[in-house]
């Protein structure tokens, strides 16, 4: 079940709401939220749920024995064992296609490809248990002794299938006791709204432009159109995963959950290091964590490290070589940052914006085209196209400018702007708290009357 | 006071939730012309896909209150998001068809897909202009060459047999009955003489651009629909004519038919409020001859069944009844010639004026049909083999090859004509009719033709 649906919104969403406020006790709320997290990934993956199952059960298993057998070197085998399990399970429902394609081309075989379809959340869910399990190891918190709550932060549906990827450190305070607070409530339901609006109204409406100009138009365009085509999906991506984000933060908040942020104004990046903190960071503080620090991180190999978490990141993202291409641009890119870094700090910031932001919509072409030969074409359109513009370009221009105003708006960080004692700040603030409840009720409608017309609306990250 | 924002919203959520659940669930939309989705059986099989929780999805977004309301809004929504140059045109852009189930739901009853060529070849930019829809051409000269070896290779193999026509129709867009659209006509004419440039004798080529670039102006094609209405496939039809050197029966001596308004495919694409309000009429030309038609599925001839060449249904549909593997028709024409028509549905509405020439049509389908068309032409003693087809079917290399194939011994299944084949060689010539006696008393004759 997708955020962005009629069913979710008005069915799935105000039954589970209503059962779990007029739960009481913290054990029977949770098992509300469980049965409803488990009925909201059956609903597009009834047979994966059983791997879920499985995946969880192993890491709680796990996380027991590691606990109980503390201090001792079998501990450390426990691990391991989550460890090994987990990523092959990734690699295995993931990466076999991946993997046996390879090692056909290489070798010259011709084993049959598995043809597994993707469990929907894997790469999501699979890193929350085996981050678990590798700091309960670490000794970082006390182990979770109740299956039920710990289902609980595996299924969780706010953030189940797309992110964050949640840390237990960051819910375990929420997970056994949390109370009914009224302010989160509100402004969970604001941060709900504005990420359906994220979603329903920019993403969608980007995906348009994008269809148009990197799949219908894609060998006729010339080389302004072939930015264009790359910069609306710049933007598709952006607010589709962002919106998704902010969705899962505010049901989290509904619920009593504070989950990190993932997104911080990736678009108002200064270099290509600063957009790395501020893009999908629930994923930058996993690849930092378990594999960046433990490398040796700043201390010693660091530009060895730098682009083995970037390869990672980008193979993360899908079983394809592009990714993996993806990954390399942006490690090299910021060993390049790390070499140049005195010089970089003198240039004036709108260069470095500039630079950054070239660079990170170039970096979309790679990251869209998953065919290598339409990759190269699509190069090739982008900086020297023979093709003239076609005149459907300019009525686009002009044909979306509001649009093209709201998204600008919607990038640009206020917040960095604006101090929080901004007097301006402070009256928007205000105004906007004030008139949340009308704004939201018109956001409702809006992205309900465009919901009604387009049924089919997947979030992008869904398939990594 | 904290409180009242978010029961106002859960509030607004139950209040559509409750009135869906109240409101009385309508079988068909009135406004789409289409069924809706009904609740889904369960079944271990569905449920395990995926595909029952998603038909219950489906069912929500049907009987969603208010549904028909919202997507006009939607549609208006998202056209007013900045600034239009010309207010009478605007290019909307076709990912997907965005009703394909209900399309599906909407054809008729008899081995009907929906063109597998629309979804390809018009999923992509529309331009509207005062609600008429016209799918831009994306073409180029290039890509007309294939077809035309194919067709050189049906004229070789045939030459002494019978005559092969290219007869390939442009889209609508090359006949934007405004002056300041001429420039899409040029697309498809260059498409459409590299063909004939392409072409060798003996193969033959209808200049059916020119014959309906004579007209310019007239409303040859439908505004919601992709096919061309009546009067373009009378024009079409005249370019044959002229290529087969005959004299075309003149239009006005046809019998002259209106039908009651209808919406079509490209509106089922677009789903544009504006195309809504601006829905076509089917013009039919009857030329005044008795026919009998019959219909086969796609491999056999063993089984048929009744259809008329004038339908009776109120859109495209009514031309050839809609799409068949294979049509075979027999007038009362009594001048011994024979043609067979390849073709896709744009053919439909071309052939229906073939039956004032010959006395007996065969129409072949090639998307659907296993016939041997080779043994068609020889067995029937077939004149003249016509290639009426959309100009999409006449570039993918795809439809190419199934036309091709139809030429091939061994055609994907060829029961009734490989079995006689097999078991009764003496026969010959007569084979097809003798099978063809028996089953003809199952036919009727096409009553609208004789009015």
């Amino acid at each position: 079940m997708v955020f962005s649906s009629l069913i979710f919104l008005y069915f799935f969403l105000p039954i589970t709401l209503i059962l779990y406020f007029v739960s009481p006790g913290m054990k029977l709320k949770n098992f509300i939220l469980l049965l409803f997290s488990l009925i909201f990934y059956a609903w597009g993956e009834p047979i994966w749920i059983i791997l879920l199952l499985f995946t969880s059960i192993l890491d709680f298993g796990i996380g027991l024995l590691i606990d109980k057998y503390r201090g001792r070197k079998v501990s450390k085998w426990f691990l391991a064992a989550s460890v090994i399990v987990n990523l092959s399970l990734l690699m295995t429902f993931k990466y076999a296609d991946f993997f046996t394609s390879n090692f056909n081309f290489i070798l010259g075989t011709s084993f049959p490809l598995p043809g597994i379809t993707l469990p929907i959340g894997i790469s999501f869910y699979t890193f929350q248990t085996l981050s678990y399990s590798i700091d309960i190891y670490r000794n970082q918190f006390p182990v979770q002794k109740s299956f039920l709550n710990y289902m609980v932060y595996v299924s969780m549906f706010p953030q189940l299938v797309a992110g964050p990827i949640v840390r237990y450190s960051e819910v375990i305070g929420d997970i056994d006791y949390r109370t009914t607070d009224w302010s989160m409530i509100v402004s969970g339901v604001n941060r709900f709204c504005l990420g359906l609006f994220k979603k329903v109204f920019i993403a969608n409406i980007a995906s348009i432009l994008v269809e148009k100009y990197l799949d219908l138009q894609f060998s006729n365009l010339s080389s302004a159109e072939a930015w264009f085509g790359i910069t609306m999906f710049s933007i598709q991506i952006y607010f589709d995963f962002s919106g998704y984000s902010d969705m899962a933060i505010g049901l989290g908040r509904i619920f009593g959950f504070r989950f990190l942020e993932n997104f911080r104004h990736p678009y108002a990046a200064q270099s290509i290091a600063d957009f790395y903190k501020r893009w999908h960071m629930s994923l930058g503080r996993f690849f930092r964590d378990y594999v960046y620090i433990p490398l040796g991180g700043n201390r010693k190999y660091q530009y060895r490290n730098i682009m083995v978490v970037w390869l990672l990141t980008g193979f993360w993202h899908g079983a394809s070589w592009n990714f993996v291409l993806w990954g390399a641009f942006f490690g090299v890119f910021m060993i390049l940052e790390k070499i140049l870094e005195k010089p970089l700090g003198y240039t004036p910031r709108i260069f470095k914006h500039t630079y950054t932001m070239a660079l990170i919509i170039f970096s979309r072409a790679i990251f869209y085209f998953v065919d290598f030969d339409k990759l190269k074409i699509m190069i090739g359109n982008l900086f020297n196209s023979a093709n003239s513009i076609s005149d459907g370009f300019v009525s686009d221009l002009t044909g979306y400018s509001y649009f093209f105003i709201l998204v600008v708006l919607f990038c640009i960080p206020w917040d960095e702007i604006f101090s929080p004692t901004n007097k301006l700040r402070l009256k928007w603030e205000y105004i906007y708290k004030i008139s949340a409840p009308i704004i939201n009720i018109l956001l409702i409608i809006l992205c309900t009357v465009l919901l009604a017309d387009d049924t089919y609306n997947p979030f992008i990250y869904f398939r990594f | 006071m904290k409180k009242l924002p978010a029961f106002l919203i859960l509030f607004l959520i139950l209040f559509v939730s409750s009135v869906f659940i109240i409101n009385k669930k309508e079988l068909v939309s009135k406004s789409e012309k289409r069924t809706l989705a009904t609740w889904p059986e369960f079944s271990i099989n569905d449920y395990t896909s995926g595909l029952y929780f998603s038909n219950i999805s489906l069912y929500i977004n049907d009987h969603f209150p208010l549904r028909s309301n919202m997507v006009d809004i939607a549609q208006k929504i998202r056209y007013h998001l900045g600034f239009h140059l010309d207010k009478e045109e605007r290019i909307v852009v076709i990912t997907t068809p965005k009703k394909e189930k209900n399309l599906k739901a909407n054809l008729d009853t008899v081995n009907r897909k929906f063109d597998d060529d629309l979804k390809a070849a018009y999923s992509g930019s529309m331009l509207i202009i005062n609600g008429r829809v016209y799918p831009q051409y994306a073409g180029s000269p290039a890509m007309g060459k294939p077809f035309a070896e194919m067709l050189n290779e049906y004229a070789t193999k045939l030459s002494g047999v019978c005559n092969v026509y290219s007869c390939v129709a442009p889209l609508s867009s090359a006949f934007i009955p405004m002056e300041k659209y001429k420039k899409y006509n040029s697309g498809a004419q260059n498409t459409l003489n590299a063909i004939r440039s392409s072409l060798k004798a003996p193969a033959k080529f209808c200049d059916v651009f020119s014959a309906l670039d004579k007209h310019f102006g007239e409303l040859m094609y439908f505004g919601t629909d992709h096919h061309w209405n009546g009067k373009g496939a009378y024009y079409a039809y005249t370019s044959f004519c002229e290529s087969a050197g005959i004299q075309p029966i003149p239009i006005e001596s046809m019998k002259y038919e209106r039908r009651r308004p209808f919406l079509g495919s490209l509106y089922d694409l677009t789903i544009d409020p504006e195309v809504a309000q601006h829905p076509d009429t089917l013009e039919l030309f009857i030329p005044r001859v008795e026919t009998k038609a019959v219909r086969y599925n796609a491999t056999s001839l063993s089984y048929s069944a009744p259809t008329k060449v004038f339908g009776g249904s109120n859109n495209y549909i009514a031309f050839m009844s809609g799409d068949a593997p294979l049509i075979k028709i027999t007038t009362n024409v009594k001048n011994g010639r024979r043609a067979a028509v390849v073709k896709n549905s744009m053919g439909n509405a071309f052939s229906v004026y073939l039956i004032s020439h010959y006395e007996e049509i065969w129409v072949v389908d090639f998307r659907y049909s296993g016939h041997n068309l080779m043994d068609i032409i020889l067995e029937r003693g077939i004149n003249d083999l016509i290639f009426s087809v959309g100009v999409y079917a006449a570039m993918s290399h795809g439809t190419i090859n199934m036309m091709r194939n139809l030429a091939k011994p061994h055609a994907p299944a060829l029961s009734g004509i490989s079995v006689r084949k097999t078991t009764a060689d003496t026969t010959n010539n007569k084979s097809i009719s003798g099978r063809d006696s028996s089953l003809i008393k199952k036919t009727f004759t096409d009553s609208t033709n004789n009015k």
